[in-house]
């Protein structure tokens, strides 16, 4: 039997992912020039581009800061998530009373939309007195259910044999993490620090309702005040989106691999 | 894992790379951020017009305004010292009410040397 050609699906899959990058192209083709996103016609492709949109946004509004700000609650908010989810989803895979109902609270929970819980998580953030701090913006993020099913996902996928052995050598619980199940789960962690690293760096509602100082803000709140403050701006804003975005993507690119596997084994095994 | 598969790791390797290109251009920032804008100012026949004040426009999101000038030596050519500026404009006026067109100035970092090509203003009257 003649197998049918796979050009035609990959002609199809080239249309779609171009269709799918237009909005970038457009994107980083108006940070480039500034032009007007109304002007009619449009430029497809840029007339006289420049990169001084981007010194621009450099100098002119506290991008360093707001850099700052971001890159130390993504880091705090990784750093927990891999602890903390670390330690849960090992426990999760462990035998206990009750275990049954954990899981079934977790998986509840995560049907609460986030901003149902907005007011107790700011309650909770004012009793333990970090608002305005960087440890109050990460603070929701150090910890969240999906990622602890990926790394219980991950972790129930080590032979048990593998853990027996360890113990029988005498390694205690949290070195057989350290030792056996982390190096096993990189697919995981990988997942883990994308995913946290995309919702810690885009957060906004959270980051609004807990900074309250313009030293505070991170790159989101940068958006949305150079949004409200500035006019006719067209060509900083669009270099100052390109600018927030290019750490994500970045981040994806050298991990994606890794994301995509960590994301299938959680989907089939957990 | 060898410390040669850490160090040529992709989460190694990119860091390191931007982290070298930033150093990079901050190194060659500091040795050219004396903020001299300097430049000459002729008129349409060529001949350099000494006297002429060169005014340097502020110009951000916010607002636009005035914020150094100079004179041209015998030469025709101005020079502003310590601009702590990334874009601007600049304008050569002479006594008899003859200018320039505004000549806008983008640098691309703060304080950057630039040397400006010469602002035109009309030859003489008469």
């Amino acid at each position: 039997m003649r197998r049918a050609p796979s050009w035609p699906r990959h002609a199809i899959m080239v249309v779609v992912s171009c269709l799918m990058l237009v909005p970038f192209y457009w994107v980083l083709k108006t940070s480039l020039t500034g032009e007007n996103i109304y002007a009619y016609p449009p430029h497809i492709v840029p007339v006289d581009p420049h990169l001084f949109h981007y010194v621009d946004v450099w100098y002119l509004i506290p991008f360093p800061r707001y850099l700052l700000n971001s890159v130390i609650v993504t880091t705090m908010a990784i750093c927990g998530n891999l602890l903390f989810n670390t330690v849960a989803g090992y426990a999760l895979t462990k035998q206990f009373p009750g275990r049954r109902w954990v899981v079934l609270l977790f998986l509840s929970c995560m049907l609460i939309p986030f901003q149902a819980t907005i007011i107790p998580a700011y309650l909770i953030t004012s009793w333990l007195g970090v608002l305005n701090t960087y440890l109050g913006v990460a603070l929701p993020l150090l910890s969240t259910i999906i990622c602890i099913f990926i790394f219980k996902a991950s972790f129930e996928a080590v032979p048990k044999s593998l853990i027996d052995a360890a113990r029988v050598d005498g390694l205690s619980e949290w070195r057989i993490v350290v030792r056996i199940m982390l190096p096993l789960s990189k697919a995981a962690i990988a997942t883990n620090v994308v995913l946290t690293f995309i919702w810690s760096w885009n957060a906004f509602l959270w980051p609004l309702i807990v900074i309250r100082t313009s030293e505070m803000q991170t790159l989101p709140l940068g958006l949305a005040r150079f949004l409200s403050v500035l006019e006719d701006t067209t060509g900083a804003l669009f270099a100052f989106v390109v600018m927030v975005l290019v750490p994500g993507l970045t981040i994806f690119l050298m991990a994606q691999k890794e994301f995509i596997r960590g994301l299938t084994s959680g989907a089939t095994k957990g | 894992m060898s410390w040669r598969r850490i160090l040529t790791h992709r989460f190694v390797v990119v860091p390191l790379a931007v982290a070298l290109l930033a150093a990079g251009w901050n190194i060659y920032i500091r040795f050219n951020d004396d903020g001299l804008i300097e430049g000459e100012v002729r008129d349409r026949t060529g001949a350099p017009v000494s006297g002429a004040t060169v005014v340097f426009f502020e110009r951000n999101f916010v607002y636009y305004q005035e914020k150094q000038r100079t004179m041209t030596d015998a030469h025709g050519t101005y020079r502003f010292d310590g601009m702590q500026v990334h874009v601007g404009q600049l304008e050569a006026r002479t006594e008899d009410g003859r200018h320039s067109e505004r000549r806008q100035l983008r640098l691309w970092f703060r304080a950057q040397n630039a040397e400006v090509a010469p602002l035109i203003v009309d030859a003489p009257r008469g």
